[in-house]
């Protein structure tokens, strides 16, 4: 019955016009890439890899935005749109609904957002710089854990998710996050920071990261599984009536 | 609640206690008492009576703000296993556009977890007579076959109970008939099946007992035909148009069925105690008279009228 939800889920996501927009979303940190190769810069490649291309634009908007379109709508659009009713009403627990549906997010995440971080940092890197990048590759994963479940959370939560998800991406992990350190135990985008920096073994201000490596894995497993077991919380309860 | 789908003795099938529910300072449901068991129910009500609330409340997907919704004696909130038991048809048309018309039930019989998920799709799907068009993208049905798909897809798991919102909505005649037909089948077998409509027609050829709901309250419930007596009993009002409506209105003032006429504007209107006599009286009185009847029509015969009488009582 899980697989036969993530199926269908997946089938629903692969169909969506958004995910079009992401597929093209993922394109660009090789575009740059690209035209950073060819440009002959005289910035160091790996450093500009991991600051710029991979801390700077992957990790802070390409992962979050694809993240906050799929996980916000896996369940949020099928409440809105009615078709909700048709898995809420068989004898399933609720969770058995939820994780398949945030699996099948999360898969789509990853298989747009780790080709994406692997293939424009090899590129960047010129072939080299091999733990900068499964470092990063790993921080993506594990960050769009988190990122798919919160924002699956949100969307249980509130209407407005992608308004929400887009002010918590760009405001508070773009902005407030940079002014005032105490936040960044609170964003997603500085725990895979840490991850990428701890897994690739390199200088931690290479990473522009604030925590460490442990902190921030423990930090970023237990935002996952806290927003799952909130979700499920809040599907239990989650009423579904006709639309007026 | 043991999944074996069979009634428990003395239990009904369906209860609502002393149900409420409000969104926000909206009342939608006001205090709502009632048991059913097996037959055929009508949830007879205007739009935004509160009939689609308490088919979802019943359904286990709405939460009674006061009092409980039960399903044979179980609370229906939080409960995923009445669905062993339950069939719901939404009245929204949405279904998985991608999916065809086999895909779509077959889904519902494989999350029910059913041995012979095929055999039964298969069987839903006959029932409602869309196994022509089965493998077609359901995406691309018309509105009253999503209406039957969706039926199939509440029924492949043969519940005892069956809940509809407006099923009767897009279909066209034919449809309407052998969906009643097909409900009519679920209920001789033993089942429970309430559906909700705001046309009191729909209800007069398929409920053997009605809920009349008004304002989210129970104004009136049991046999179809008391009911409908009470409503009918009333008084009318009817338009006519004539080419001497001064003279038929002369004419018509002596007769039984007639208490009373106006006119007013060149527009003659009559009240009359029993419409289908008055039908029959008036084109007789017209031809003695030598008055051209050109059109009779209720002036009041809208539901909302006839509810609001029914509250009056």
């Amino acid at each position: 019955m899980s697989g036969f939800i993530f199926m269908l889920t997946l089938r629903q996501l692969l169909l969506q016009k958004s995910t079009l927009l992401l597929a093209l979303l993922a394109l660009i940190p090789l575009l740059i890439a690209l035209i950073f190769r060819l440009s002959e810069s005289d910035q160091d490649p790996e450093n500009w890899t991991a600051e710029v291309l991979l801390g700077g634009l992957v990790v802070t908007i390409v992962v979050p935005l694809t993240a906050l379109l799929l996980g916000a709508s896996v369940i949020g659009d099928e409440l809105e749109d009615g078709t909700a009713v048709y898995l809420l009403t068989k004898p399933l627990p609720r969770w058995q609904v939820l994780l398949p549906k945030v699996a099948a997010a999360l898969l789509l995440a990853v298989a747009l957002a780790v080709p994406a971080t692997v293939l424009s940092g090899l590129l960047a890197i010129e072939g080299g710089g091999g733990a900068i990048v499964t470092g990063f590759a790993v921080a993506v994963l594990l960050g769009s854990l988190a990122y798919v479940a919160v924002f699956v959370l949100l969307s249980l939560l509130s209407n407005h998710a992608l308004i929400i998800g887009l002010i918590y991406i760009f405001l508070w992990e773009g902005a407030l996050a940079g002014i005032f350190e105490g936040l960044r135990f609170l964003s997603i985008r500085h725990f895979s920071l840490g991850i990428a920096e701890w897994v690739a073994g390199t200088e931690r201000e290479t990473f522009d990261a604030y925590l460490g490596g442990e902190t921030a894995l423990a930090f970023v497993l237990a935002t996952a599984f806290l927003a799952l077991l909130w979700a499920n919380r809040r599907l239990e309860q989650v009423e579904v009536r006709e639309a007026s | 609640m043991n999944g074996t789908q069979e009634m428990k003795a003395g239990v009904p099938a369906l209860s609502l206690e002393s149900v409420s529910r409000w969104y926000g300072n909206v009342v939608a449901v006001n205090d709502v008492s009632f048991d059913l068991g097996p037959g055929i129910t009508g949830l007879l009500g205007p739009n935004g009576a509160g009939k689609s609330t308490i088919l979802h409340m019943l359904a286990g997907l709405l939460r009674p703000s006061r009092g409980a919704a039960k399903v044979l004696g179980e609370s229906a909130w939080h409960n995923p296993e009445i669905y062993r038991l339950i069939g719901f048809v939404p009245e929204r048309e949405a279904v998985y556009p991608f999916l065809s018309g086999f895909d779509f039930v077959r889904a519902s019989a494989r999350l029910h977890g059913l041995p012979d998920v095929e055999a039964a799709a298969l069987k839903a799907l006959a029932e409602v007579e869309l196994t022509d068009v089965k493998d077609r993208a359901s995406g691309g049905y018309s509105k009253g076959m999503k209406q039957r798909l969706k039926v199939a897809a509440a029924i492949v798991h043969e519940p005892r109970i069956l809940l509809l919102d407006e099923p009767f909505n897009g279909a066209d005649p034919r449809q309407r008939l052998r969906m009643m037909d097909s409900l009519r089948r679920m209920a001789a077998a033993g089942a429970t099946v309430v559906y909700s409509s705001h046309i009191l027609e729909e209800v007069e050829r398929l409920a053997e007992d009605v809920l009349v709901i008004i304002a989210g309250r129970l104004a009136a419930s049991g046999d179809f035909h008391a009911i409908r007596k009470l409503m009918t009993d009333r008084p009318y009002s009817v338009s006519v148009r004539s080419n001497d409506d001064r003279g038929l209105a002369a004419a018509l003032i002596g007769q039984a069925p007639v208490f009373g006429v106006e006119v007013m504007d060149g527009a003659l209107t009559v009240r009359t105690s029993d419409l289908m006599a008055f039908a029959e009286t008036v084109p007789k009185v017209a031809r003695a008279a030598g008055v051209t009847l050109f059109e009779l029509s209720p002036t009041d015969e809208s539901l909302e009228s006839v509810f609001a009488y029914l509250v009056q009582r």
